[in-house]
């Protein structure tokens, strides 16, 4: 049973379509990948999913059913838009936001300080929010979001405005939920962190899904037929490759159509060429989303 | 624990833990109790006790019975007869006497005496010259009428049915009932423009969309609605305590706090057209605060609520002249002018009951009506951050779903 399923939903706020006939589902325990640009209508999905909007059409299932809330208590969500109180002391906003999620007031003061430790925080709980930092305040959004030690967790953008030593604390946060069998949905612009935490995604443009599955599926279905190939000596005219062009500190060959990359393999080992590097050209995330979203189409599709 | 009370706990936390709503709370007894000081102030300047003299020359007073004792807080004024007026005037000019009445002969006649003072006397002493005057003039009546004649009538006008009675000496009585509306009134401001402000701060703190998964709208509402009518009635309280603790010091040494009681038809309106009017208010300003995007805009909002509300502090003659006049019946019925209008009705009139009945009605319905509204206005206005919510679009149809 998936931890969410959207099934054909659309939604729309006066003229403009916000959502078109979107569906996708998370499974258990995945940490899978909210993508899209700006205005695509990632954040109305989320909505759509958390019961904040009813859809137009289509059906949500979270957690086995439609939300209620009673599993309001067991899902942890952090908005793209941070939101603590910020006129009273972080530990009394952490006590308040853990206590609607149904934790006792010993129960969340404790969770509430060990997190506080983990953060660097706790020498700041009895300052008000608005005194914090806007690091401090996105590491205190992230304790408010995981208090309750939820089964369900949806991050919209949890890295902006974080250092890379906090960045590092964040992603470490996420695999450890991962193993600990939470499912993480994480809607973010930084792919290259998509790329490394995600299992699968979802790519939405203009309110529609455009790409949806595992990561590894994805980019092979992006790879195209190209090598990359790594070597201290020029690589000599090759048959079979129809262009060559610098990549980072490697070369990209692309190949025609009916060449397969053993075949250059083997001319390059037949010329006597030492080789550094030679692998298939996989593209990054961030490559397969400027394509996608430019409307390149998938590579080889 | 209940998600609605956990809210309304935090809202009320928020709200009287805070040094401005002490400062707010204690500023009302305050300068009540600074009022009653200075009256108390302007009454003891008043009252010299420096004797008062007095030459008779219609030999009324030869031996005269003392003057009557005055009536708290006025204090006696000894009497001190004079053979001539220069006796009397060297008294005067030496600081032993106030000033000193000149009673002619022809007094019993012409009616008219005269008075020599530096300092005009004030009326507590003058007073008491008039009563020591008066009793001696009467010391051959019979007792009983002389005492009457010298305490005058108070008149008190009683209800067909027996049911309710005023007295011209309880006019403090009288205006209670208006007191406690004008209490309640700024009470309901209060807590409607914290009520106000809440929303507006989760819109402004962005933290809407982190509660809304954590609470319902309902509930997440009701808590707001019920914690800040609690911070209104804690007001109410700790001020009604303090109006009970001044009746209660007050009513020895001041006659008109003597027979000051809450009746138990003014409790009936408190809870039946008050309270729904309360609800009504603070609901309202949760509404203006759904639909607007940050504070400022609501106040002035929330200055065109208020203005209904003042419509019979306006009307404050015309209703206390003609309790039962169409004008003031219509304003009894209307949500916002109903408080004020049936408090100050109530201290003057006997309201029939179907009015009563009536007009509870409609502030229980418009009570209703307020939170359905602030409620839809609060589900459609929850996540506009930065873009105000027309009120046409509260009551648009396509408004429901999200």
């Amino acid at each position: 049973m998936p931890a969410i399923e959207l099934s054909h939903i659309t939604k729309s706020f006066g003229a403009v379509k916000a959502v078109d006939d979107v569906s996708f589902s998370v499974e258990k325990g995945a940490l899978f990948g909210l993508l899209g640009p700006n205005g695509a209508g990632k954040t109305t999905s989320i909505r759509v999913m958390l019961d904040i909007f009813k859809p137009d059409s289509g059906s949500v299932a979270v957690l086995g059913g439609p939300m209620t809330e009673a599993k309001k208590n067991v899902i942890g969500y952090m908005p793209e838009e941070r939101g603590l109180y910020q006129d009273i002391p972080l530990d009394r906003c952490l006590t308040y936001l853990g206590s609607l999620k149904g934790l006792g007031a010993a129960e969340v003061k404790e969770r509430a300080a060990a997190y506080l430790e983990r953060f660097d925080l706790a020498a700041h709980k009895h300052k008000k929010v608005k005194e914090l930092s806007k690091g401090m305040q996105q590491k205190a959004q992230v304790i408010a979001t995981l208090l309750h030690k939820p089964e369900l967790l949806i991050v919209d953008e949890p890295f902006s405005g974080l250092d890379p030593v906090n960045t590092q604390m964040i992603k470490d946060l996420l695999r450890e939920q991962r193993q600990a069998g939470v499912t993480v949905v994480l809607c973010s612009h930084q792919m290259h962190l998509v790329e490394e935490l995600c299992d699968r995604i979802v790519l939405i443009d203009h309110g529609k899904v455009v790409l949806y599955g595992a990561l590894e599926e994805v980019q092979k279905r992006f790879s195209g037929n190209a090598v990359l190939v790594r070597s201290d000596r020029p690589l000599p005219p090759l048959p079979g490759v129809e262009r060559v062009e610098a990549h980072n500190s490697a070369l990209k060959l692309h190949l025609a159509p009916d060449t397969k990359p053993q075949e250059i393999l083997r001319a390059l080992v037949a010329k006597d060429i030492p080789l550094e590097q030679f692998e298939i050209a996989i593209p990054t995330l961030d490559e397969i989303f400027i394509r996608v979203v430019q409307g390149k189409g998938a590579g080889n599709e | 624990m209940n998600k609605t009370f956990l809210v309304a706990l935090q809202e009320y936390r928020q709200h009287v833990f805070n040094r401005r709503f002490l400062l707010g709370l204690m500023s009302v007894p305050l300068v009540v109790v600074l009022m009653v000081g200075l009256i108390l102030l302007i009454v003891s300047m008043q009252n010299n006790t420096t004797p008062l003299g007095y030459v008779d020359h219609a030999g009324f007073l030869s031996d005269p019975l003392p003057a009557p004792a005055p009536e708290p807080p006025d204090k006696p004024v000894p009497m001190v007869p004079y053979a001539n007026e220069s006796q009397a005037d060297s008294a005067l000019r030496t600081g032993q006497i106030q000033a000193y009445y000149v009673v002619p002969e022809d007094y019993l006649s012409a009616g008219k005496l005269s008075v020599v003072y530096f300092t005009a006397v004030k009326a507590p002493a003058r007073i008491q010259f008039y009563d020591f005057l008066t009793a001696n003039l009467l010391r051959d009546t019979d007792p009983a009428i002389a005492e009457r004649l010298v305490e005058g009538s108070e008149v008190t006008v009683q209800s067909a049915d027996g049911k309710r009675s005023v007295s011209t000496g309880d006019w403090f009585i009288v205006i209670f009932p208006m007191i406690v509306a004008l209490g309640f009134i700024i009470a309901m401001f209060s807590t409607g423009g914290y009520l106000m402000q809440a929303v507006v701060d989760e819109k402004e703190n962005r933290t809407m969309e982190v509660i809304i998964t954590s609470v319902s709208p309902d509930q997440f509402m009701a808590g707001k609605i019920i914690g800040d009518i609690a911070v209104g009635l804690t007001q109410i309280v700790v001020w009604g305590l303090f109006i009970a603790i001044g009746v209660l010091v007050g009513r020895d040494s001041l006659d008109f706090l003597r027979g000051v009681q809450v009746s138990s038809q003014t409790i009936l309106l408190i809870v039946v057209i008050i309270f729904p009017s309360f609800v009504m208010v603070a609901a309202l300003m949760a509404t203006i605060g759904a639909t607007v995007t940050e504070a400022r805009e609501g106040q002035q909002m929330t200055g065109l609520l208020g203005m209904p509300i003042w419509i019979p502090y306006m009307l404050m003659y015309t209703l206390m002249n003609n309790p039962n006049s169409p004008i003031a019946i219509l304003l009894s019925m209307i949500p916002l002018t109903a408080p004020l209008t049936i408090l100050v009705r109530d201290g003057v009139t006997l309201l029939p009951a179907w009015q009563i009945a009536l007009s509870a009605a409609v502030q229980i319905l418009a009570a209703i009506g307020s939170i359905w509204l602030a409620g839809r206005a609060f589900r459609l206005g929850m996540l506009r951050y930065g873009k105000r919510l027309k009120w046409h679009e509260i009551f648009a149809r396509q408004g429901v779903k999200s």
